[in-house]
């Protein structure tokens, strides 16, 4: 494995790299000032959709809406990750003020206390008197809220503040070879300015453990990782799907991919030339600068979820064909080398790295380009996805619902 | 027109094609290819000996099953 270091991006981008952000709470920064309405539980989720648009039209100003699904009938983990994920959200950097909706009283003053210095109002539904009243609280709610966020301003924030969650979704060749590798020197520029960067799919790294192995600070988080890969490759198998023997598929032959490390490098030359510093479970936050793991379902929609409720503030997406996920808190730059996707969805693509393909781009300036598309979006420009207002938020379950 | 192939990493032995122009012999980079090679697929940037590591994203992806050739196809067939 070598180790060359990332080739210096232009002197003018490296130098001082920052961004205009809100300050928050412990030094924390966010890259939009959201007025969030968070539904804990899907049975509040029309209550809280009528609020939003109520207060919208009342107000000219859009509300983040953020939906709930079960709650009551979890088990164990699954209902200790589902609250601490819901509680994460909340606190996201890029929520200026929120309006929660509970369905039950003691759940919603179980809820309260735990926000103390940010704006948060909690309420319950069923301490309404019917649905008009119920709504009219909460869009009252939300207008008391938003004048707690009226006069913050943003400020000028480190790169070293920014943590990044890296995807990728309809992976094909041009992605393996030009949208990853972009994304992979932009990473290197990131932690060399102090940022996080997670990455998460477990079982994209099956067949990627030697790499693990040379790209982590110590064996013992490279064994994390490796580890991680294992038990989901053993379940993946208890479905008779037995991964790492029909892999490279003879529809990946065909393409030209010759092993399976090749397939899974297509993937995972998202990290750079960087070294993992931890892994980290479900929605865990890292706990310094660098290049960390998440161990999550490959579902887009979902493993963005984690690495957003661990704070990420911005996402990166590498595409080939098109996949319209994205994340509605974190930012999400849908960034893409495939000529015939970027000509079909140019309304749907942040960053265009075709010319990556005839020649007339070469990688490191596709990593400027996306470095300068994230300092943007950072600043505030709004992305595609945010345009669209697309997005999901989906927590894993392992256990059965009651 | 020369053919667009594209090379990762350095330290990299292989590049990928990406266009569709299998009848030509060059590459934009000046390399000369020995064969038609298709869109998605490797040509060697260097003779690679038998059992020497094939490097792409300056990673070993496999070895080669017999010396290969500078401008060569690199896949199943050499490489493994």
């Amino acid at each position: 494995m070598s180790t060359i270091a990332a080739k210096p991006l232009s002197t003018a981008m490296r130098d001082g790299l920052s961004f205009m952000g809100f300050l928050r709470q412990g030094g924390l920064v966010g890259v939009r000032n959201h007025l969030a309405v968070i539904s804990t539980v899907a049975l509040c989720n029309r209550i809280a959709e009528l609020a939003a648009q109520r207060y919208e039209a009342g107000n000219g100003e859009s509300v983040l809406q953020i939906k709930g699904e079960f709650q009551r009938g979890l088990q164990l983990a699954d209902a200790q990750l589902q609250n601490q994920v819901i509680r994460q959200l909340i606190e996201h950097p890029n929520i200026g003020a929120a309006l929660v909706l509970c369905h039950d009283r003691r759940s919603a003053q179980a809820l309260q206390k735990l926000f103390s210095g940010k704006p948060v109002e909690v309420l319950a539904v069923m301490d309404g008197e019917g649905v008009e009243n119920t709504v009219d609280l909460a869009s009252l709610a939300l207008k008391r809220l938003s004048q707690q966020i009226l006069g913050q301003v943003r400020v000028p924030c480190p790169f070293s503040k920014l943590t990044f969650a890296l995807e990728c979704g309809g992976s094909d060749a041009s992605s393996a070879v030009c949208s990853n590798p972009a994304v992979g020197q932009f990473v290197d520029v990131a932690i060399a300015h102090g940022a996080r960067v997670i990455v998460s799919e477990t079982a994209e790294f099956i067949g990627g453990e030697e790499v693990i192995r040379a790209q982590s600070i110590s064996p013992e988080i490279a064994q994390s990782i490796i580890n991680c890969i294992a038990i989901t490759e053993a379940r993946m198998a208890g479905d008779g799907d037995h991964y790492r023997g029909v892999n490279p598929t003879a529809e990946n032959i065909e393409a030209g991919l010759t092993t399976l490390i090749e397939k899974t490098m297509g993937a995972v030359c998202k990290i750079g030339n960087s070294n993992f510093e931890g892994c980290l479970s479900f929605g865990q936050s890292p706990t310094g600068p660098g290049l960390y793991f998440m161990d999550t379902p490959f579902f887009s929609p979902c493993s963005i979820t984690g690495m957003v409720a661990a704070g990420a503030q911005i996402t990166l997406f590498s595409m080939g064909v098109f996949n319209p996920s994205g994340n509605p808190l974190a930012p999400t730059l849908k960034i893409c080398g495939n000529p015939q996707t970027v000509k079909n969805w140019s309304d749907g693509i942040d960053v265009n790295l075709s010319s990556l393909i005839t020649g007339e781009m070469s990688l490191d300036e596709g990593g400027n380009q996306v470095l300068q598309a994230v300092v943007d979006t950072a600043n505030g420009l709004v992305t595609k996805t945010e345009k669209w207002g697309e997005g999901q938020f989906i927590i894993p379950r392992s256990l059965p619902v009651f | 027109m020369s053919r667009i192939s594209l090379t990762v990493h350095p330290s990299d032995n292989v590049s990928t094609l990406l266009d569709f122009q299998t009848d030509e012999r060059t590459t934009r980079d000046g390399l000369l290819l020995r064969e038609s090679i298709p869109f998605g697929h490797k040509v060697a940037r260097q003779e690679i000996a038998e059992g020497q590591a094939v490097i792409k994203y300056g990673v070993a992806i496999g070895k080669a099953t017999k010396t290969i050739q500078s401008g060569e196809h690199v896949h199943v067939h050499n490489c493994c």
